[in-house]
Parts: C-alpha cells; structure tokens; sequence
C-alpha cells in the first residue's frame, strides 16, 4: 500500500503544476517514464469513435509509435481500446506476440522491444490510452502496472479537459491538487446528471461531463452542486455549449 | 433448523449460484445488499470500494434515494466505514447519538436522516483491505455475534465477486477489479439519468427498470447501461420505449 501511495503522489504531482490539457498529458507521460521504470510513454485520446490523436508523450519516439499506429491501423492500444483491457506484450519478437506484424516491425527497428497499453475510461467508456515503452523486454512488475493503472486513471482528466478545449469556458483548475480535480468526477450525483444531459442535449457521455465540468468551472460552483439543480430540474444547460444557460428558477444558484 | 438459519443458508446458496455463472458486479453487490439488509434487519445496507487513490466510492446500495447515497458517499470524507477501511477491523456504533462528535459531519446528516446506529465491516483479500460493507439501523443497538459473522461473510462473497469480474489480468487483478466495479457503477448512474430524464420518473424507478429489463432479457445491467449510454438515437429510443413497457420491480 506504501509504495502504491508514493507512486500515487509522484504522478499526481506532474498534473498539479500549471497548464493543462496538451503540457499536463506531456507532463504525465514524463513522470510514467520517471517513476514507472519505462522507456517511453504516450497519450492518445478517441476521436469521433476511433482512436486518433496522440497528445502527450515523454519523446518523440514515443508519440511516433503512438501515431504509428493509427495510421497502420493496428497495435496495441488499438486493442486496448476495443476490448477495454490493458494489452501487455512483454516481447515483440515473440512469435506468438506478432499480432500486429507492421507495427512489430517498426518498433523493434527503432528499439522498443515491450509495449503495454492501458485503456482510459471515463465510467468504463473508452476516451484513450495510455502506452508504456521499453526497450529491453520483460514482464512489468506488479507494483509499476499499479502505477500504469493509476496513470490511466489519472490521465482521464487531461483527455477530458482537450475534449473540452472547443467550449468556451477554460476547465482546468491550474495549480489545484490532480487527485482532488479527479475527485470532482467520483460523485455519483455527477454521473446521473450527465445521463440527464445526454436525454436532454443529445450529446455523448464525455461531451456530457465535460459540459457539467465546465460550467461548474466557470460558475466557480463544484461539479456536484451542479449536478444536484440539474437533476432537480432547478438548472438547465444551454444546447449549444457557448449560449448563456437557461436557468429555471433564480439565477440557477441555490 | 431455525427460520432465520434456513434465510441465512438459502441466501448463500442463492449468491453462490450467480456467482459460478457469468455475472455483473454491480448487480450482484446490489442484491448482496438488499440480502444483507434483510437478513440482519438493518434498514439500509451499503458497499464502498476504494479506488485506486485510496478513496472510497459507493458500488452498490440498498436505496437510491438522495439522502441514502449521500451518506454514504460522505463516508469518503468521514465515519465509520472510513476508519474501518482505514484500520481493516469492525467498527462497530451501537448509538450514533452518543458517538456524535467522533464524526460531526457524517453523525448530523446521519442522525438527521433517522439513523441511529451504523456497522461497517471490512472487505479484505488477503492483507489487502478494499472497502468496507457499511449497515445502518434505524433504532439504537449491537449487532449479536452471530450477527456480525453473518456480515463478514457476505463481506468475503462481495470481495471475492470484485474480484473475480476483474479477470483480466493475472498479475494486478484486484486492482483492475476495483477499478472496473467503481467504472461499472458511473456507467450505471449515467444510464439512469438518461432513462429518468427520458421517461419522467425518479432515479429509484430508472434503476427498477434497468434491472428488471436486463433480467427479463438475461442480459447483464452494466450491458443493458452501456446500450442506453451509447447506442446511436434511433436505437437508444427503441430501448427507451422497451424500458418504458417493463413493469415495475421484479
């Protein structure tokens, strides 16, 4: 549990500096290399279904495997992706591992010889990845896959912050705590108030907590209270992201 | 055997049976709870996992009633399944009125809410603690020993159940277990939104309906979520109008 903790603190802190989206998913992917005995890490986030953008990475190798792979269309954050569970290959040579022959291939010759992909969900819906780089291979070791696990998790909210980038209301809460950011998505409350928009708007789920998350930001109120008026039906929030809510009652403050 | 032991045994068999079978986590944990309530006549009943942070979320509960799931949401922050996450043992409030000041918040909203003595026992795996299962009585009083084994045990079911859904990868399965129950459980929550919004009806109904429509259909709850969350609109108000002709709790 200690060493879980200190890993925890390590990659919390590359997200609680200033700036976000863009240099946070850099940031985070730096401390992966840091702190997770890995050679390499990149970010890519989901883009109207498929996985399509890299947006952070600790090296240029890195973001080009990541962006490799889209373009192959195959490799294991691909698959990470769709089956929404980490791919962990331990050697890319291994004969039974060459399930992705041209990105194998490309790999090796730039000497990566291990990849493991981590799936990023917001509620178990997939918004990106998170791949790790060796070039030596091996299984990770139980405690540094923690650590990818808890980077995954906290890789959520860079990812949902660029998806957030279009509105018009700046998300991210520069220099606050990234656990305690992360921490304004674990109410449940929130999440039944994104289903409310979602019947209400049309939107996605992401787009959903997105929305939420940014007029909390912007009402300087939290994601909860939020989504309290919301499901009393005491707020509702615009169809388009950059009008002026419409409040139902008051000022929509309670 | 007694009629209380005969409830105890067939409820065990009942769990044990969903469990060698594929199964959703959040709708087995959620029985477990209601079981769990039922059995040891504590009015509501709740299980709270920790993240990988180290903070508790709310997997399953007995209600889903505002007043209910704050509470135990606060326990994230403080109470008695807090420190019994924390120190991996029992904690056990006969009378809440009188352990007010160990926990002013949770003990205001609790006491406020009508009750008045709370149990949290741990859920472990080995030396590892993952939440806590929390009860919470309406009328001051301990629970008998016999009681409390009851409750240890059905702890031991639902962290074995976590567990096990989390089958994917050998090496850090419990925390990808963890990880995908408190998952499952916001993919849950959005769905009822979408379904009490689109329907009219209360977060209490949404779920009624979720559940009784992914048995009718033998389907898990966390797919029929899924499919409400994200099937594209013609066929998302196609299951809507399904879920609106599904009857009340099964």
């Amino acid at each position: 549990m200690d060493s879980r903790a200190a890993m925890r603190t390590g990659l919390t802190a590359a997200l609680s500096g200033t700036g976000h989206g863009r240099e946070a998913a850099d940031r985070l992917c730096g401390a992966c290399v840091n702190l997770l005995n890995v050679d390499g890490a990149a970010l890519s986030m989901i883009y109207d279904g498929a996985i399509s953008r890299s947006l952070g990475s600790s090296s240029s190798i890195s973001r080009e495997l990541d962006e490799l792979q889209f373009t192959l269309g195959e490799g294991p954050c691909l698959d990470a992706v769709s089956s929404a569970a980490p791919v962990l290959i331990a050697d890319l040579n291994d004969p039974a591992m060459q399930r992705w022959p041209g990105f194998a291939r490309a790999a090796t010759q730039r000497g990566v010889l291990a990849v493991f992909a981590l799936p990023v969900a917001v509620a178990s819906l997939p918004i990106g990845a998170l791949d790790l780089y060796r070039t030596r291979t091996g299984d990770l070791a139980d405690s540094v896959l923690e650590g990818g696990l808890i980077a995954a998790e906290l890789a959520a909210m860079p990812l949902l912050d660029l998806m957030g980038l279009d509105l018009s209301a700046a998300v991210s809460d520069e220099g606050s705590d990234a656990w305690q950011q992360l921490g304004s998505l674990t109410r449940l409350e929130v999440y039944q108030a994104a289903g409310i928009l979602i019947a209400q708007l049309g939107v996605s789920a992401s787009e959903a907590l997105v929305r939420l998350r940014a007029y909390a930001f912007s009402h300087n109120r939290t994601a909860s209270e939020v989504a309290l008026d919301i499901i009393e039906h005491r707020l509702r929030l615009p169809d388009d992201a950059t009008d002026d809510p419409i409040s139902t009652e008051g000022d929509g403050h309670r | 055997m007694t009629g209380r032991e005969h409830d105890i045994v067939r409820t065990f068999i009942k769990l044990s049976d969903r469990l060698v079978d594929d199964f959703d986590v959040v709708e087995v944990t959620t029985e477990l709870a209601e079981q769990c309530a039922e059995l040891l006549g504590v009015a509501a009943a709740g299980l709270l996992l920790a993240d990988v942070g180290g903070v508790l979320h709310l997997l399953a509960a007995t209600s889903h009633h505002v007043r209910t799931v704050e509470i135990l949401q606060l326990q994230a922050e403080e109470g008695p399944c807090l420190d019994c996450f924390r120190t991996g043992r029992p904690v056990s409030v006969a009378d809440l009125k009188a352990h007010r000041d160990r926990w002013p918040r949770f003990s205001a909203v609790a006491l406020d809410e009508g009750y008045a003595s709370v149990h949290a026992i741990p859920m472990r795996l080995r030396n590892e603690v993952l939440g806590t299962l929390g009860l919470f009585g309406t009328s001051p009083g301990a629970l008998e020993e016999e009681q409390l084994a009851v409750a240890q045990a059905l702890a031991h079911v639902a962290s074995l159940a976590i567990v096990q859904q989390g089958h994917t990868l050998p090496a850090s399965h419990v925390l990808t277990g963890l990880q995908a129950a408190v998952a499952s459980r916001r993919l849950l929550e959005i769905a009822k939104g979408v379904v009490a919004e689109s329907l009219g009806i209360g977060m209490d109904e949404a779920f009624i309906r979720l559940r009784g429509y992914a048995r009718l259909r033998d389907q898990h709850l966390g797919e029929v979520a899924r499919r409400v969350v994200s099937e594209a609109p013609a066929r998302r108000a196609a299951l809507l109008a399904e879920l609106a002709a599904v009857g009340g709790p099964s």
